[in-house]
């Protein structure tokens, strides 16, 4: 038996789903720039006929539609492209972070430029170069104590830049884990309020939206993996368990630092920075400490012209023939070097300086050149000119030469043997020593060039990478727009099939009115 | 499957693509400004060794050319010296032959003898030369007077030659020793002992002797006319180098040019179609952000 409101009934639906679809649409477009929003639908269903099949069913005929319903309100997402979201986003965050890197060590480098390294070391030997021309004067010594306190000071300050950079790193590491704890801790908290939520039917649209936010933030900053039960999200990274339904893992520096170790941390922002610090930029200061080393200490081979006279009692190693060195003990008659010069493997600059003559008398053999602050090996950081040096610059030797004057030896202040042996130095082989990398024996200049072209390659590849990736990232994200993103055209036209179809409700609503008004005010009124 | 496209996917690919405009321009412009296509390493990771390389050595040449200046200096100075002393040599030459042509009183004999004594004075402060506060005859021993008027006959100088660097690997020695020029302390045709025992000849009117002594004198002129002329070739070879180098510096500059700098004109015509890519980017994304199904809803 049908009922006398059922066709108010019906209206009544209608208007009630139509509504609720026009807030939808007013949803959406509320949210159409909100970050990581997908549009949702009211999912309408025609309500279920009267009629059914039973023992009380009427000899009418057909089956009457009782009209609409919505049976869900859902988001429009696709999980597969969260994954590849996910998955190329990781590798964004990796190259954004190393392609920064490189490109600060190359802001570092400063190459091509007129205030960069090379020019400070060109200086220095161009310093030696001078002061051979007047190796009697202070004038040339004052000139080349100050290049080298220049080169010192161009050394030092490289590797504290880059020092600080490393340490700029480990606290960027520091404050990215802060970031995953909180982003861990809200999703663990999001995961349970869905839970509860849809334990009573509904979809949890807006918090799933919030939850895909966070969890797409996280896979920038490390690789993590998603997956999704009953519980919520369980997040892991590689073996490393981060996120399981309402509990999250907090971790630490040391956890990431752990994980890059064993393999389980290989890709995101975080993974970039130890990378960087690691791998870049500590290849980058044991370059430098190398290039500092070498300079003062490398093994060299020297050929000492003819006519020079070496310190009483120096013990130099001679090169045989056959190329390998016999160390020599030179006194006597054997310190002034016959003809054909004497071949000898020094160790740098320093060794080189200790067989000369500085201007002071009584006469004495040369001092280190360079020192280390600290007195222990020599390394970028603490290279410095021999603070001897810097107080006298006397001390600096440019003679090879003595000759006994009224009974006391003297040193040969017009020689300049010594000063055009180390200006050549720009262009004398270094041994470069096992720690070196590749690049095991040359002129300090190649040394430097090679550190800078293997920067360059190293920084051209990250941001061909980092490029690709973008592009990547970009195409995932735009097909993910595609699905989720809110148009305002669709939504407009939407809003104009909801507004109507509720304006149609409600002429039938009215129909019914009238109709209804005929049975009860004009029906039976007959004679009144 | 069609597309679906919405407005933010519309409006973010326009700002990527402005994005990637904007930053092609300004890499232009930056290479505009410096006029270099090599701004950092990244930029030509192989060219920039090569411009490094070519940077190094261009700045070396500098010190180089300021090396050949300061020997070209000392080498003329040398020849100055040597020419000045050629005249006092054939003074003395030609105050020999008068001597010696046996028709002088001793009176002017005496006269010739004390000119001789006066050019062996002259001598002896060339002998002792300063070019810059350095004695430039006294080998490396620079900041010593090889001579003295008294002994300068029997004196020796130093023998060791200062050397100047001209390229990688290139040195040459500069200076003369006072050896060379006028002969050791031991050679028999020292000039100053030449000099010296001719104004003794003279004074004492002894013909025999000075005729002696004047052969040694003529024997010592050749041997100082080959030193000038070795000075005269050293002062070549230097010119030579002087040469080289600056051909090495022209061929060096226009080749740190080719690999460092930027070609200005066709920078300016790419950096010109970029602007009217992105000037058409931009009209663009205005005429298609503006309007939705809003805009013609009444």
């Amino acid at each position: 038996m049908r009922s006398t409101f059922h066709g108010i009934e019906t209206a009544k639906r209608s208007l009630f789903t139509q509504q609720a679809a026009l807030n939808t649409t007013g949803h959406n477009i509320a949210n159409a720039n909100t970050a990581g929003y997908s549009r949702q639908v009211v999912n309408m269903q025609a309500a279920r006929p009267i009629e059914a099949i039973g023992l009380m069913r009427s000899g009418a005929p057909g089956q009457l539609g009782t009209g609409v319903e919505f049976s869900s309100i859902t988001r429009i997402r696709e999980k597969f492209l969260d994954d590849q979201f996910r998955n190329e986003n990781k590798s964004l965050g990796n190259w954004t972070i190393q392609s920064d890197t490189l490109e600060k060590l190359e802001k570092i480098v400063n190459e091509p430029s007129e205030t960069g390294l090379r020019t400070v070391l060109d200086n220095f030997w161009k310093a030696w170069s001078s002061l051979s021309e007047d190796p009697e004067d202070l004038t040339g010594r004052r000139i080349v104590r100050e290049s080298a306190i220049a080169l010192a000071d161009a050394f030092n300050m490289t590797s504290k830049q880059l020092k600080d950079l490393s340490a700029d790193l480990t606290e960027n590491i520091q404050i990215k884990t802060e970031q995953i704890n909180s982003i861990l801790s809200t999703v663990a908290s999001l995961n349970s309020e869905i839970v509860r939520l849809e334990g009573l039917g509904d979809n949890a649209n807006d918090l799933r939206d919030q939850r895909d936010l966070l969890t797409d933030e996280l896979s920038k900053i490390i690789n993590i993996n998603v997956q999704e039960t009953p519980q919520g999200y369980t997040i892991t990274m590689g073996g490393v368990n981060l996120v399981a339904g309402g509990a999250a893992t907090p971790i630490t520096v040391d956890t990431l630092t752990n994980a890059f170790g064993s393999g389980d941390l290989n890709n995101g922002e975080v993974y970039g920075m130890i990378v960087s610090r690691d791998r870049y930029v500590a290849d980058y200061i044991r370059q430098l400490d190398t290039l500092a080393n070498s300079i003062a200490n490398g093994e060299i081979t020297i050929t000492i012209p003819e006519g020079s006279v070496l310190p009483d009692n120096i013990t130099v190693n001679r090169v045989n023939p056959d190329g390998s060195t016999t160390p020599v003990t030179l006194t006597g008659a054997a310190r002034t070097i016959g003809p054909g010069g004497l071949t000898v493997k020094v160790n740098g600059l320093n060794g080189l300086h200790k067989l000369g003559y500085p201007l002071v008398s009584p006469i004495q053999a040369g001092v280190d050149f360079f020192k280390s602050k600290s007195g222990g090996p020599i390394t970028a950081e603490d290279f410095q000119l021999n603070p001897d040096i810097v107080n006298n610059p006397s001390l600096i030797a440019t003679s090879l030469r003595t000759i006994v004057s009224g009974g006391s030896e003297e040193v040969v202040k017009g020689n300049n043997t010594l000063a055009l042996l180390i200006a050549q130095l720009k262009d004398t082989k270094f041994q470069f020593g096992t720690s070196a990398g590749s690049l095991t024996e040359g002129t300090i200049d190649d040394y430097f060039r090679s550190t800078v072209g293997q920067l360059g390659v190293q920084s051209k590849e990250a941001l061909r990478m980092l490029d690709n990736q973008k592009a990547l990232v970009d195409q995932v994200d735009s097909r993910r727009q595609s699905v989720s993103g809110v148009s305002l055209d669709e939504e407009m036209a939407n809003m104009i099939k909801f507004q109507h179809a509720y304006a149609a409700a409600a002429r039938v609503m009215t129909t019914f009115d009238q109709l209804l008004d005929k049975v009860i005010n004009g029906m039976g009124v007959v004679g009144r | 499957m069609t597309l679906r496209v919405t407005q933010s996917m519309m409006q973010t690919q326009l700002l990527r693509n402005l994005n990637a405009n904007v930053r092609r321009m300004s890499e232009r412009e930056n290479i505009l400004s410096t006029g270099r296509k090599i701004n950092k390493p990244s930029d030509d990771p192989v060219g920039i060794t090569y411009a490094l390389r070519y940077r190094g050595e261009l700045s070396m040449n500098e010190q180089y050319q300021k090396n050949i200046d300061a020997a070209k200096s000392s080498v003329e100075h040398t020849d100055t010296i040597l020419g000045q002393i050629n005249d006092v040599i054939l003074r003395a030459k030609e105050l020999a032959t008068r001597g010696l042509n046996g028709t002088n009183p001793q009176s002017a004999l005496n006269a010739i003898s004390s000119e001789i004594g006066k050019l062996y004075e002259q001598l002896v402060t060339f002998g002792n030369e300063q070019l810059n506060g350095k004695y430039i005859f006294n080998g490396q021993l620079t900041d010593k007077p090889p001579y003295t008027i008294d002994g300068a006959p029997g004196e020796s100088t130093d023998t060791e030659k200062r050397s100047f660097q001209f390229a990688a690997g290139v040195t040459i020695p500069i200076n003369v020793t006072g050896n060379e020029v006028f002969g050791s302390g031991t050679e028999s045709d020292n000039l100053f002992r030449v000099l010296k025992e001719l104004e003794n000849a003279f004074s004492s009117g002894n013909q025999a002797a000075a005729s002696n002594w004047m052969d040694q004198l003529n024997g010592r002129l050749e041997k100082f006319l080959q030193v000038r002329a070795e000075v005269g070739a050293r002062a070549n070879r230097i010119e030579l180098m002087e040469n080289r180098l600056s051909a090495l510096n022209l061929n060096l500059e226009s080749l740190s040019s080719k690999t460092e700098d930027a070609d200005i004109a066709e920078t300016i015509i790419k950096l010109k179609t970029d602007e009217n890519v992105y000037q058409a980017s931009l009209s663009a994304g205005a005429k298609m952000i503006q309007p939705t199904l809003v805009d013609y809803l009444r």
